[in-house]
Order: structure tokens, then C-alpha cells, then sequence
């Protein structure tokens, strides 16, 4: 019981990530994104006390907020459509996902063992998920929310990573800054986009 | 403010944060973004040779450290050299920016990015600094993205390639964490030193990770961009420089002098074939700053030959040329209207605009480093050195330069083309007397090398580990 408890979040967080990947709707895009920074929460409570572990996930969803206040302002907010029909791109999207994750999962004990000794192989398997995830989606699209996505869900990924390996009060205050930062770039980004849109 | 790290990394930033609110005042925040970098960079060279100063009775003293977040931010005297480089990159590039079309936060973000890579240098465990240059990406975006256009792929690709050298660096550090003392982790140590160069390799545009830079040159101004360019180059030397003088792990390795050569050359090369095929003047000149990058590399590749000498000996001169090149782009952008920069665009400009057409052509021909000019004596030294090691170089670096001069007579191909309508010269007389100074600069610096590396000489001692 105790196995799944531990498992499951991250799987869902990793499911969020994967549906941000194949799916392109705004406002799904985003729950997504913020049902993925609070499932990371679990898996930086094994490593620090709450106070701590919140932060990421806090400053994630702060992020997540801007850029739907940013997309509501610029009138791309719709409301989600769950029977719309599945793409080609989608299938592919998703199918590269899915073996990306399979194929971590099947390396990752090694991998600990010969990389990251310290890192618990289930930490180890919810970050590499989480930066791949976003790799694949800064390879796949240009449009400037998904770019925002696939940077914070990388960098997320990594800042995961690098809390398992090393804690500073610093580098988590950096941390914060860039993500913030890419929070506004990534609006920047929307409301550019539609103002060269509208004229 | 008694302290360095306030004096040269907290106060330029608020200051640049208070340029933003007095945007409006587009006079006073230009002269203040002239100001402010030239009087910090004159500060710094007075603190550099001690932090205690008298001066008319009155005596000066500067703390060296400040603690932030539990971590020491730490700048001592001797090195206030660098900032004072840093300081002067900025300087020099907001004294003409009012002539060119530029991003309306050059002035106060200018001041900003030049903060933080102060702190990219001096923040301590240092490889936090790889969080500062991400900051700096972020910071750069309104700069690279001209106002009305929809975000590009070059600036996406951009942002893309920066945030990947991000774990790079970090993990590096993490990984060879302790490895003075274990000397048989061979294989540690190869794949800190492989995540450490493929992270610089991304940050910087070296070749084959470079695309980002002529999609990103074509899409920007080139006075931003070109500012961006040579502050980035200046502080990822100086932070390579503090990478090698940290670590013996890294500058002991064996194979990373023929990695560097390797990566020089071929960005070198790589440059030049590509410049060749280039039709857009601004892709030209992101492939001039990629060549230059790969010098970089190569002096970094022969530090026991006296590549540290090189690279003071060139800095000054690449950063000059570099600022001359664009400055010709950047005026002649603005005065015949063109953003693209596409080579017709170009046609029988020499008619119209003959004296910032000739500074163009004289631009290009002293940051190739030709004789008389600037940076011929810095590349005369390299390319004697790598003719000595390995043939192949000079057969690659060869015909990267070839490259070049091609690029450069398809320029003056159409430069002196007979434009359609008229050649009336509209070119200001005013501008003789810039452009007279900027090309005697440049014969000087090439005629008398030492006077320009002898400001950057004191920079040298805070890399003690790296002299032979």
C-alpha cells in the first residue's frame, strides 16, 4: 500500500507532463501544468521539511497563474473539449512520451547505481522523466506557451534532480528567480504574439 | 555603499531598475546609461591596485565580501579589472546607441545584464553562477525580440540552447565534487570535463551548437544584439578562465588542449564556409563573432604557449572591431530602412553612404585580422603557434579565412553595384569625424599592440594557476 502511495504521484505528475506534450489546449495545458507541480510535492517531502519542500511547487504554481491571467487577458482562454478528435501529431507526440518513459524506467536502476548512488531511484526516475518530457516539448513546437511549458517542466525536472544531490537557501532563491523570470518571458512572449496577431 | 559587491553588482541593477522609470525621459536615461557605466568602470580601475584609497585628505575603504542567503559574494582588488571591462563593454555601447533604431530598454537593461555578469563572475561556490547566466538569457528577451514582431524561432531556439547548458554545468560541478583526492576517477572526471565543454559550447555558439546565432542575428537589432554577443564572450572567457584556475582535475586533463583546438579551429572554419553562402549582412557578422569565439578557443587551447597573453592581447581589439563592424551595420540599418539587412538591400550604398560603407569594409577586413589593423598582431601569434603544432589547423583555418574574404567581396560586390535610382550622397558630413577615429583607433591598435593590452595586464594575476 505504502509502495503505491509513494509511486503514485509520481506517475501522475508524470502523466500531467506527458498530457502537456501531446495535448494542445490551453487551458487544459495549465491545469495540467499546476496538477504537475503539486504532485512533485510528495517527492521533495522525502528529502526536506514542508516549509522547504513547498517552494518549488509554490513558485511553479505562481508561474502557471501568470500565464493563464496573461492568455485569459489575451482572450485565448476556451473552454476545454474533451471529445475533440486525436491528431496524427498527437499519436506521435504521444507515442515518443511513452517510450521515452518506458525506456528510463528500464535503465534507471543501473543508472543510479552508476551515476546518482545517492538519489533514490523513484526521485531519480520522476526527474529525467520531467526534464525528457520537456525536451521533447521544446523540440516539437514553437508556440510561445509551449515553450514556456517545456522550459518549466525541464527545469523543474532538474531543480528535482539537484535537490536530491545539494541544498543552498542561494541556489533555491535562484531557482525561484528564474522561474519567475520565465514566467513573465513566456507572457511576454503571449501578448507579443497576439498583438502581432491583431494587427 | 562600502562594500564591492554593493558597488558593482547591487547598485548597477537598482540603477538600471530606476532607468525604467525615468524611460519616458529618453535623454536623461541615455546620458545616465553613458554615466553610470563609465563612472563604475573608472572606480573599479582606481580600487584595482588596493580596496583602502586616499584620496585629497580623505580616505576610501571598500569591504570585499558580503554574505547573501549564507552564501560569501566575494570581489577583491585585483579583481576590478575585469569589472572594469565589463563596465566599459556597456559604456561603449550606450554612447552611440541614440544614433541607431534600438530597443527602448537598452539603457536601463544594458546596465542590468552587465550587473549580473559582474556577479557571474564572483559568486561563490562559483557554479551557482550557471543560475546567473539563465537569469541573464531571461533578462535579454525584451532586448532580442523587437517590439511588434511575433517571437521567432531564433529566439526560442535560443532561450532552448541556454537553459540545456544550465544542468550541465551544474552537474559537473557535483560530479568531480572531491576529486583532488581520489586521482584514479579517470572516467569522473572525463565526464565532468565533457558536460563542462558541451555547457559552454551551448552558451556560447560554438560550432556545431550555433544555430541559434545567425537565426537570432536576423531577427534582432544589431546594436542589442552585438552587446549581448561581446559581454557574453568577455565574462564565459573570464568564467572558463575561472573554471581552469579552480579545478586541476579540468586543467590537467590531457585531452583537453586537442578538444579546444579542435573546437577552435572548426568554429573558425565552420564560420568562414558558412559566412561565404550568406546573403544578409547581420548573419555575416553572427558568423564573424562565432570565428572569433573559436580564436578564443584556441588561445584557451595553447594557455602554455602564452594563450593567456592572446587573449588580453585581443580582447580589447575584438570587442573594438566588433563595435565598429556593427556600428556601420547598425547606422546603415537605420538610414536607408532596411531591418533585414539582406545583402541586395545593400546595392550601390557606397554612393549614397561612402564613408560609413568604407568603415564597414575596413571593419570587416581588421576583425579578419589583417596587417596594419587591430587584431593582426593577436592572430599573427596564434596562427604561428597552431602552424608549429598541426598542419591540419592551418589548412582548416585557412580556409575559414577564405571563407571570410569572400563574404567580404560579395559585400563590396554590391556595395559598389550602381543603385537604380539616384546616388545622391545623403551620408551627414558630421560622421567623418566618428568614423576617422574609429578607423585610426584601429590602425593604431594594430601599429602599437601594447596600448591596448596593457589596460587588461592586470587582469592576468587572478589566474596564477594558469601560467606555465
Amino acid at each position: 500500500m505504502s509502495d503505491i502511495l509513494n509511486t503514485l504521484p509520481i506517475y501522475i505528475a508524470l502523466i500531467a507532463a506527458l498530457l502537456n506534450l501531446v495535448r494542445r489546449q490551453w487551458s487544459l495545458n495549465l491545469i495540467a501544468l499546476v496538477i504537475q507541480f503539486i504532485f512533485i510535492i510528495p517527492s521533495l517531502l522525502n528529502l526536506y521539511p514542508i516549509q522547504i519542500a513547498l517552494i518549488q511547487p509554490f513558485t511553479g504554481i505562481m508561474v502557471s497563474l501568470m500565464l493563464y491571467l496573461t492568455l485569459n487577458e489575451t482572450g485565448g482562454i476556451e473552454p476545454i473539449n474533451l471529445t475533440r478528435t486525436v491528431t496524427p501529431g498527437e499519436i506521435f507526440r504521444a507515442l515518443a512520451g511513452i517510450f521515452l518513459l518506458a525506456i528510463i524506467l528500464f535503465f534507471i536502476n543501473d543508472f543510479q547505481k552508476a551515476v546518482f548512488p545517492t538519489v533514490p531511484p523513484q526521485h531519480l526516475y520522476l526527474s529525467f522523466g520531467l526534464m525528457l518530457m520537456g525536451i521533447l516539448q521544446l523540440g516539437t513546437i514553437r508556440e510561445p506557451l509551449y515553450l514556456a511549458i517545456g522550459l518549466l517542466t525541464f527545469l523543474s525536472g532538474f531543480q528535482l534532480l539537484y535537490s536530491a544531490l545539494e541544498f543552498s537557501y542561494l541556489l533555491e532563491a535562484l531557482f525561484v528567480a528564474v522561474n519567475l523570470l520565465l514566467g513573465i518571458v513566456g507572457s511576454f512572449f503571449i501578448v507579443k504574439n497576439a498583438e502581432s496577431g491583431s494587427e | 555603499m562600502n562594500n564591492t559587491v554593493l558597488l558593482f553588482v547591487a547598485l548597477p541593477m537598482a540603477l538600471g531598475l530606476l532607468l525604467i522609470v525615468l524611460e519616458r525621459w529618453q535623454r536623461l536615461s541615455s546620458f545616465l546609461a553613458v554615466l553610470i557605466p563609465l563612472s563604475l568602470s573608472g572606480l573599479a580601475l582606481v580600487f584595482s591596485r588596493s580596496l583602502n584609497l586616499t584620496f585629497l585628505g580623505q580616505q576610501f575603504f571598500l569591504e570585499d565580501s558580503l554574505n547573501v542567503f549564507g552564501r560569501t559574494i566575494q570581489i577583491e582588488a585585483n579583481q576590478l579589472s575585469i569589472i572594469a571591462l565589463l563596465y566599459f563593454v556597456c559604456f561603449l555601447w550606450n554612447l552611440p546607441v541614440n544614433s541607431f533604431d534600438h530597443n527602448h530598454w537598452f539603457n536601463s537593461l544594458s546596465l542590468i545584464i552587465s550587473g549580473l555578469w559582474v556577479l557571474v563572475q564572483f559568486i561563490n561556490p562559483f557554479l551557482y553562477s550557471a543560475l546567473v547566466v539563465e537569469l541573464i538569457v531571461l533578462v535579454c528577451v525584451p532586448l532580442l525580440s523587437p517590439r511588434g514582431a511575433p517571437a521567432k524561432a531564433g529566439i526560442m531556439r535560443y532561450l532552448t540552447m541556454q537553459t540545456l547548458a544550465l544542468p550541465l554545468i551544474l552537474l559537473s560541478g557535483w560530479m568531480v565534487a572531491g576529486i583532488e583526492t581520489s586521482p584514479s576517477a579517470q572516467a569522473l572526471v572525463s565526464r565532468g570535463a565533457f558536460l563542462v565543454l558541451t555547457g559552454f559550447m551551448l552558451w556560447a555558439g560554438v560550432f556545431p551548437l550555433h544555430s541559434w546565432l545567425p537565426m537570432l542575428s536576423e531577427e534582432s537589432q544589431p546594436w542589442s544584439f552585438s552587446f549581448l554577443l561581446v559581454i557574453m564572450q568577455v565574462s564565459l572567457t573570464f568564467f572558463f578562465l575561472h573554471f581552469l584556475n579552480q579545478y586541476p582535475w579540468l586543467r590537467n586533463l590531457e585531452q583537453l588542449g586537442i578538444v579546444l583546438k579542435w573546437l577552435g579551429t572548426l568554429s573558425i572554419f565552420g564560420a568562414g564556409v558558412l559566412a561565404a553562402f550568406q546573403t544578409n549582412l547581420k548573419r555575416i557578422s553572427s558568423y564573424i563573432y562565432m570565428a572569433e569565439t573559436g580564436y578564443i578557443i584556441l588561445s584557451l587551447a595553447y594557455l602554455p604557449q602564452g594563450g593567456l597573453d592572446i587573449i588580453t592581447m585581443s580582447m580589447l581589439p575584438r570587442l573594438f572591431g566588433i563595435w565598429s563592424l556593427n556600428f556601420a551595420i547598425s547606422y546603415l540599418s537605420k538610414n536607408i530602412s532596411s531591418e533585414k539587412m539582406e545583402l541586395e538591400d545593400l546595392k550601390g550604398i557606397i554612393y549614397r553612404f561612402p564613408r560609413t560603407s568604407g568603415l564597414l569594409l575596413i571593419s570587416f577586413l581588421n576583425i579578419i585580422g589583417m596587417p596594419l589593423f587591430s587584431l593582426f598582431p593577436s592572430k599573427r601569434i596564434i596562427w604561428g603557434i597552431v602552424i608549429a603544432d598541426n598542419p591540419v589547423f592551418q589548412i582548416l583555418g585557412i580556409l575559414g579565412f577564405l571563407g571570410f574574404m569572400i563574404a567580404i567581396l560579395r559585400t563590396l560586390n554590391i556595395l559598389i553595384k550602381k543603385p537604380e535610382n539616384g546616388e545622391e550622397k545623403v551620408e551627414k558630413p558630421i560622421t567623418i569625424l566618428p568614423i576617422a577615429l574609429i578607423v585610426l583607433t584601429m590602425v593604431l591598435a594594430g601599429i602599437f599592440p601594447q596600448l591596448f593590452s596593457a589596460p587588461i595586464q592586470n587582469i592576468l594575476p587572478s589566474f596564477n594557476n594558469l601560467f606555465p
